[in-house]
């Protein structure tokens, strides 16, 4: 069955298997099918600044081979929507201890017609509920807002979409709440939490994201 | 239009700068307050008329056996515009319908390819549409999560789309038709009645080939049981028969296989 794995600083040294294939993954989903040419390597593998030590990373694993993810990342520190995208915040970026940067979100495409999409969600809203993390931002591609808005996320505009490679994009704000999460586990009909946190201390130690 | 520079005259005359991005963030703040489906509607034909717009549907794109009438979300349409409509299932031949289907793209009606397999009827429902005054126009496909595809089209005698006013126009329709679309599902609701897990498991049997008889040797209880077990399955989705039952589990997913 398909679990969705926290993988951090703490566990990441007996999960790297894993963080490969996501960044292999990353390669095919955003270079080869979505064409950002700009993140393109002779190696296959696509990994850019904000793949630290800071990164939180929800991979959907299935029997051993990872079919989705996503990566949060602290907003205190440089990140995508400071260092690449600040004109799309005209806003302004929202930046705090509790609110996460989202990037780097996928599902396979053999799984797109299941219920990954929104075990992945739901684990996104479950972890940062369970770390006390009350919103994340994101630069996605305009089709993104309806997906999830039907799921009961609450997005806020950044700005108004601009055109990236020809391509409107927005950056958002999304709320972490309860109701949204059991929204979008009431959709997916998933009983029960969808995240595996073996291995990762993160949650006892309570060391601030900011730390590093 | 008429509103939009009148609008934009006496914001000049107060010397303040009309700003698109701003109508657009204070457009969907007011509908983050509103309850009142009413409210809600007026707020946005309000709004959205500031780009020419006064008439709209908001419609999920019904399925081949699937009636337009059934997946109409809310409407506000020439009259007589609707019944010809229905009548003349023009849902089946229209560009802008069959665009919403192959692109997440918000496009003006014009944009839309005539698509050969549709025919004269094609032209037809654009050339009637002139005729009740909705000559221009624009649509925002929605495609949602499990399959789940509508779009906002939306039209005026003079409209005012340019690169300028296309964002916030996108941003716009894009809160509109999610707020819509909550009220009128959110009124549409049956009472959620859940089924047991005996139900759903009596239900995963069912949708493998497996006979009432089956199941009761498979699950150690008996056949009796497992029909009792389907037909409150039955009761609770609302199905005439087990197939019945089985595919609506499945497709509200509350079954897989």
């Amino acid at each position: 069955m398909t679990q969705v794995h926290v993988i951090t600083k703490y566990n990441r040294s007996s999960h790297e298997n894993y963080i490969e294939q996501y960044y292999r993954l990353r390669h095919d989903v955003f270079v080869g099918e979505r064409g950002w040419r700009d993140l393109d390597s002779e190696n296959g593998i696509e990994r850019d600044a904000y793949d630290d030590s800071n990164a939180i990373y929800l991979l959907a694993i299935d029997d051993g081979r990872v079919v989705g993810g996503q990566r949060l990342y602290p907003t205190l520190l440089p990140h995508m929507m400071t260092d690449v995208f600040p004109s799309l915040a005209s806003r302004g970026v929202p930046r705090a201890p509790d609110i996460l940067e989202w990037t780097r979100y996928f599902v396979v495409r053999e799984r797109r017609t299941g219920r990954t999409d929104c075990r992945l969600l739901a684990a996104m809203q479950e972890y940062c509920l369970a770390e006390g993390i009350r919103q994340v931002t994101a630069v996605v591609e305009m089709w993104w807002l309806p997906r999830w808005q039907q799921v009961g996320f609450k997005v806020r505009p950044l700005g108004l979409p601009t055109l990236i490679e020809n391509e409107p994009c927005i950056a958002a704000l999304i709320d972490v709440s309860q109701r949204s999460l059991d929204t979008v586990r009431q959709m997916a009909g998933l009983r029960g939490p969808s995240l595996s946190r073996v291995g990762d201390l993160s949650n006892q130690d309570r060391v601030p994201y900011v730390a590093a | 239009m008429i509103h939009f520079k009148i609008e934009m005259m006496e914001r000049a005359v107060r010397g303040e700068k009309f700003s698109y991005a701003d109508e657009a963030f204070a457009f969907i703040e007011e509908l983050d307050r509103l309850t009142a489906p009413d409210a809600v509607m007026d707020a946005m034909q309000k709004s959205l008329s500031l780009f020419g717009f006064d008439n709209f549907i908001m419609t999920c794109l019904p399925g081949p056996r699937e009636k337009f009438e059934q997946a109409v979300l809310m409407r506000k349409w020439p009259k007589g515009w609707f019944e010809l409509y229905a009548t003349e299932d023009y849902v089946r031949v229209d560009p802008v319908i069959h665009h919403c289907r192959n692109t997440v793209q918000p496009f003006e009606w014009k944009d839309a390819p005539i698509h050969e397999n549709a025919g004269p009827r094609a032209l037809e429902v654009m050339n009637r549409a002139v005729d009740y005054g909705m000559k221009e126009g624009f649509c925002l496909p929605v495609h949602g999560i499990n399959g789940y595809e509508a779009c906002l089209s939306m039209s005026g005698k003079a409209l005012d789309i340019s690169s300028r006013t296309k964002p916030a126009l996108h941003l716009m329709s894009m809160y509109a038709f999610e707020r819509i679309r909550t009220h009128v599902s959110r009124a549409s609701q049956q009472p959620a009645k859940t089924l047991t897990s005996r139900e759903r498991e009596m239900l995963v049997w069912a949708a493998a080939g497996k006979s009432a008889a089956d199941t009761g040797d498979i699950v150690g209880i008996t056949e009796r049981t497992v029909t009792a077990h389907i037909v409150s399955a039955c009761q609770k989705l609302q199905a005439t028969n087990k197939t019945q039952a089985v595919a609506r589990a499945l497709q509200y997913r509350i079954i897989t296989i």
